[in-house]
């Protein structure tokens, strides 16, 4: 078809498409298979080795009616989600304010606020349980200080996912830096005029900062909501090779599929449950962007 | 500018040179590999995780003893890290491209055996079995439905280590350690050592170093599900060891006992080392790290007391196996090799260099001989193979691989205090014969 | 009379602008101890790290844990890194992580233009699907994943870790849309009246715009690429291709391990790290200028 035919609709269309194209092809080339085939291979009890056969629905069936420790890990990664996932926005959030005002040896403590975030691996891992020590840790003594008797953390399953949460809020540098990145695009001209109207400091940030910044808000939300759900690493190294820790009360979802793959070599099962999961987040994810249109600011004008 | 673009290109040159620039063409043979093939030479790829300083010169050796001996197979030795190494191979198997031979924990030999992740070894090896070279209760892990699916290697078994120095200095017998869990008791109390609230030395606790499930079955003196995943949890007896489990918890108080664990856990500064530990139960390589930390220390080794005189000092053990991966292309080769890796000269040098129990029985006992241990060392290792006798494995039942996740939480619960021991027991028993029910 | 008041109201404005600067002088102060003291919290696991990889293992494996180390040993640095070959590990390490942090900036920023910026039939649908592949833990699909690269020949080659990033990543793309959504579509409009192209507009508005969030997104990915430790493993079998994170494995025993050694390996790994996100951060600075520079 000669370029001239197109309509400026259909022109636009085309280009669109060609800025795609990449993600498409990645898609149709290397990820879309293996998720394509984890989801067929869930109707079947494929282990790797054997040739799968083709039982039905009763993976899916039994993870609902005679799984017990299914409903476990998944409330455990609920509770997760539903603390870490507020509690580490809004700390990256202040932090990032906080970081972009003008302070002496601003680029220095950028730099120590960021480190948790890529401080990762076994060792990190190993200091919080010295850290959360009932007795000589760190955090109960310095709760001692104010008169607090520090809880048992990583031995009282009440206390286990506050220990997680709280390892969680200490590396929020990640998510810091995206804030840090979106405050970077606010006019100036915003907070003079503010100024000029004597807008105190914490006026400035609730109703300027804020609202420019609810894009990656937004983005935070829906990608630490995803991750959240997918906790794995902390809990694995944390409960001495992925038993679940006390009461399993850290059996999180993915640590449970975990063992069912590759401990059980129940893989058709671990399938069946990860697109359990994928239908839980999924919902959640089309919520959050049915509801973004009413919170969300995009200074760019609407989404076209 | 133009400095800087030199400079720029100059770097870039010198860092693909020292990369790999081989990170950028496929195929997974190295040239020499592809060679000695075309002489008609056979390769296996050999997968283990001993990478450290200490335990991969001493497989390199093996290895290297192998290849000269003979001229028809070359072993290939790969290091991967613990745990990840069986992802890959996993992985590998599923690619329909895996390695030849790899070390795996003999605990799931027999669920790879009917998963058809393992070759049958039965199958290769025809009428020429080795298994009596090897302790009994190895080999009867290795098989799934009367066939093996790997050649043990090395083992271990859970003993009671002992402060001697602290037994001297409260009035006991260094000679004479506990025997029976009322000794146990009896001797904890005396070794506890209070300093206000705080315990400056603690005498024994059950449940560092070894789980609950050992001393279940140091005193059934047999696992509590077997291979067919009968489960027989609910039980008088049981609800007694877990009562007195709880007991030497509630003593310490939970604050104490937590606060030990999270040292254990660490793996690093261990109280057994430092003298804040009187008794312990722990796997008899633990010596080498006495050895290497605290080479000062005065200490005994014993079998695990027992529940009353008469009843068997039952232990537990674990190990490791060498199998070859579903889809090897040199089956008769690998074989060859583990054979070689499971006879005694191999087995021998590796018993003492890393001071590990191994499989095969004959060199095992050779090395509890060797000049080449200390006093102690000797002591230690000649006390570790005679405890094989007592030492069962309690390997995973293929109709329930996962069990421990259904008992694992109802005994802390009942630690905890939150339900009876019966009540524990009862419901993880239920629990686990579901599971056992689904997957049959 | 005039003047008189406008003297009088020139020095309540003095009066109302020191007492501004003031307060901005204290809330300066302020600012600085507050983050001054948290340092401290977000310092102490770093210092745990370099203490711990100046002992000796007796030191470290006998109770009471020490925050100094009794003796320095310097030497331990040296003993690291002649444990393995490294210097060929970093060399491979950098040029996967090149790589990868070219690929990314350039397919991200790419494709987020296309979902941000133009209209397109079926746009929300690909959208989702881009988001949905974040969501299936990776665990299910590692298996067939290795084995679609094996069928690809691509096993013991870099292209399993290095040809994904020109595809684009979820998180990326969402990231960056965000940001371009922020641009004025006026800007675009206007361009367009002048005849330019989508492609002509992403590179000479686009990419300025959003610098900080490609910075985030080069930082990012950096990170990823040379912490990365399971694709390596997985794909790689030939040692002299191995990347730094595998090679300080060999300090990770089954029983014991080497805390000393893997301190030191991870602290040296790690600085290149920090000192890039030290000299990155010029794209953070600007902006902080803009807000605040009228006053210095």
């Amino acid at each position: 078809m000669n370029k001239r035919f197109l309509t400026h609709k259909q022109k636009e269309g085309l280009a669109g498409y060609i800025f795609v194209m990449p993600f498409i092809v990645g898609f149709i080339a290397l990820t879309g298979g293996p998720l394509v085939f984890s989801f067929i291979a869930s109707f079947t009890n494929y282990n790797v080795a054997s040739d799968m056969e083709f039982i039905g629905i009763e993976n899916y069936a039994q993870l609902f009616t005679a799984d017990q420790i299914f409903m476990t890990a998944l409330w455990n990664t609920v509770y997760f989600v539903l603390f870490s996932v507020p509690l580490t926005t809004l700390g990256a959030l202040f932090l990032a304010a906080l970081l972009n005002q003008d302070v002496p040896g601003m680029r220095v403590f950028r730099t120590i606020y960021y480190l948790p975030a890529v401080l990762s691996g076994v060792g990190v891992y190993l200091l919080w349980m010295q850290l959360l020590d009932p007795t000589t840790g760190l955090i109960n003594i310095a709760l001692g200080w104010f008169g607090i008797d520090g809880p048992n953390w990583l031995f009282d399953p009440d206390w286990t996912k506050p220990s997680l949460i709280l390892m969680k809020m200490w590396s929020v540098g990640g998510s810091m830096l995206l804030y840090l990145a979106s405050m970077q695009g606010i006019s100036k001209s915003l907070y003079e005029a503010a100024e000029i109207d004597g807008a105190s400091g914490w006026k400035k940030f609730i109703f300027i900062t804020v609202p420019m910044v609810t894009p990656i808000i937004f983005f935070d939300l829906v990608t630490s909501t995803i991750g959240a759900f997918q906790i794995f690493q902390e809990a694995y190294v944390m409960t001495s090779n992925g038993e679940g820790g006390p009461a399993n009360s850290l059996l999180f979802y993915n640590l449970y599929l975990w063992n069912k793959a590759f401990e059980a070599f129940d893989m058709g099962y671990a399938m069946a449950m990860s697109w359990v999961l994928f239908v839980i987040v999924f919902v959640i994810t089309i919520f959050n962007l049915k509801l973004a249109p009413r919170w969300v600011h995009y200074e760019g004008g609407d989404d076209k | 500018m133009v400095s800087w673009k030199k400079t720029g290109v100059a770097l870039g040159g010198a860092l693909l040179m020292l990369s790999g620039c081989a990170g950028f063409t496929t195929g997974d043979e190295t040239e020499e590999e592809t060679a000695l093939e075309e002489e008609g030479v056979e390769i296996v790829d050999f997968w283990t995780f001993w990478g450290s300083e200490t335990r991969r010169p001493i497989i390199d050796k093996i290895v290297a003893d192998f290849n000269e001996s003979q001229d028809e197979i070359e072993v290939v030795h790969s290091y991967y890290p613990w745990g990840d190494i069986w992802t890959k191979e996993l992985a590998a198997i599923g690619a329909g491209d895996p390695p030849d031979v790899v070390i795996n924990d003999i605990n799931a030999t027999a669920l790879r055996g009917m998963e058809g992740q393992a070759e049958s070894l039965t199958a290769i090896m025809g009428n020429n079995d080795i298994s009596e070279r090897f302790y009994p209760e190895l080999w009867e892990a290795t098989l799934y439905e009367g066939e093996s699916y790997g050649l043990p290697f090395n083992t271990d078994t859970r003993m009671l280590f002992y402060n001697k120095d602290a037994f001297e200095e409260v009035g006991l017998d260094p000679e004479a350690p506990p025997a029976t869990w009322a000794e146990l008791e009896e001797f904890a109390l005396m070794l506890d050592e209070k300093a206000g609230e705080e315990y400056e030395r603690i005498g024994f606790y059950p449940l560092w170093g070894v789980g609950y499930d050992v001393w279940l079955t140091n005193l059934n003196g047999e696992n509590y599900i077997d291979q067919e995943g009968n489960v027989s949890l609910a039980t008088e007896e049981n609800a007694e060891v877990l009562n007195w489990l709880k007991s030497w918890r509630d003593r310490l108080g939970a604050d104490t006992v937590d606060s030990f664990k999270a040292k254990f856990e660490s793996n690093q500064g261990h109280p057994f080392l430092s003298g804040e530990l009187g008794m312990m139960i722990a796997n008899m390589n633990f010596y080498t790290q006495i050895r290497d930390y605290a080479p000062d220390l005065n200490f005994g080794v014993a079998p695990i007391p027992e529940y009353e005189p008469g009843n068997g000092f039952t232990s537990w053990g674990g190990g490791f196996v060498a199998e070859i991966p579903k889809g090897s292309d040199s089956p008769e080769a690998a074989l060859e090799f583990m054979k070689y890796l499971t006879d005694v000269e191999a087995q021998t040098y590796w018993a003492v260099q890393n001071f590990d129990i191994v499989a095969n029985r004959e060199a095992a006992e050779l090395a509890a001989q060797s000049e080449e241990f200390s006093e102690d060392g000797r002591m230690v290792y000649e006390a570790g193979t005679e405890n094989m006798e007592h030492t069962i494995l309690t390997p995973v039942p293929t109709v329930a691989p996962d069990f421990y996740t259904l008992v694992n939480p109802e005994v802390d619960e009942f630690l905890l205090g939150e339900q009876t021991a019966e009540e524990a027991l009862q419901n993880a028993q239920e629990a686990v014969e579901a599971l056992v029910e689904q997957n049959q | 009379m005039i003047d008189q008041r406008v003297a009088a109201k020139e020095r309540t404005r003095e009066r109302y602008m020191d007492n501004v600067n003031n307060r901005k002088q204290l809330l300066r102060w302020f600012n600085f101890i507050l983050l001054a003291a948290g340092s401290l919290l977000f310092l102490s696991p770093l210092w745990w790290m370099i203490s711990t990889s100046l002992k000796s293992m007796v030191e470290i494996m006998t109770p009471p844990t020490t925050v100094f180390p009794q003796d320095w040993l310097w030497s331990n640095y040296a003993r690291t890194l002649e444990a393995a070959p490294f210097a060929r590990y970093a060399a491979n390490t950098i040029v996967i992580t090149i790589i990868v942090v070219a690929g990314n900036v350039l397919a991200n920023s790419f494709i987020a233009y296309g979902f941000a910026k133009i209209r397109f039939k079926g746009k929300g649908f690909l959208f989702a699907v881009v988001l949905s592949t974040m969501m299936i833990p990776g665990f299910v699909t590692l298996v067939p994943q290795y084995i679609l690269y094996a069928k690809l020949g691509w096993l013991n080659s870099y292209y399993p870790l290095i040809i994904p990033a020109f595809f684009g990543s979820a998180f990326f793309i969402f990231l960056l849309r965000q940001f371009y959504m922020t641009i004025p579509n006026e800007l675009i409009e206007a361009a367009k009246m002048e005849g330019a192209s989508h492609f002509y507009i992403w590179r000479k508005i686009g990419i300025p715009l959003t610098k900080p969030a490609l910075a985030t997104v080069a930082i990012f990915s950096f990170n990823g690429a040379w912490n990365d430790f399971l694709g390596p493993l997985l794909y790689l079998n030939d040692s002299d291709l191995y990347t730094l994170q595998i090679g300080l494995q060999v300090f990770k025993g089954q029983v014991s391990t080497q805390w000393n050694y893997l301190m030191a390996g991870s602290l040296l790994v790690l600085l290149p790290v920090i000192v890039l996100f030290f000299v990155f951060q010029k794209y953070f600075i600007q902006g902080m200028n803009l807000q605040s520079g009228s006053k210095e």
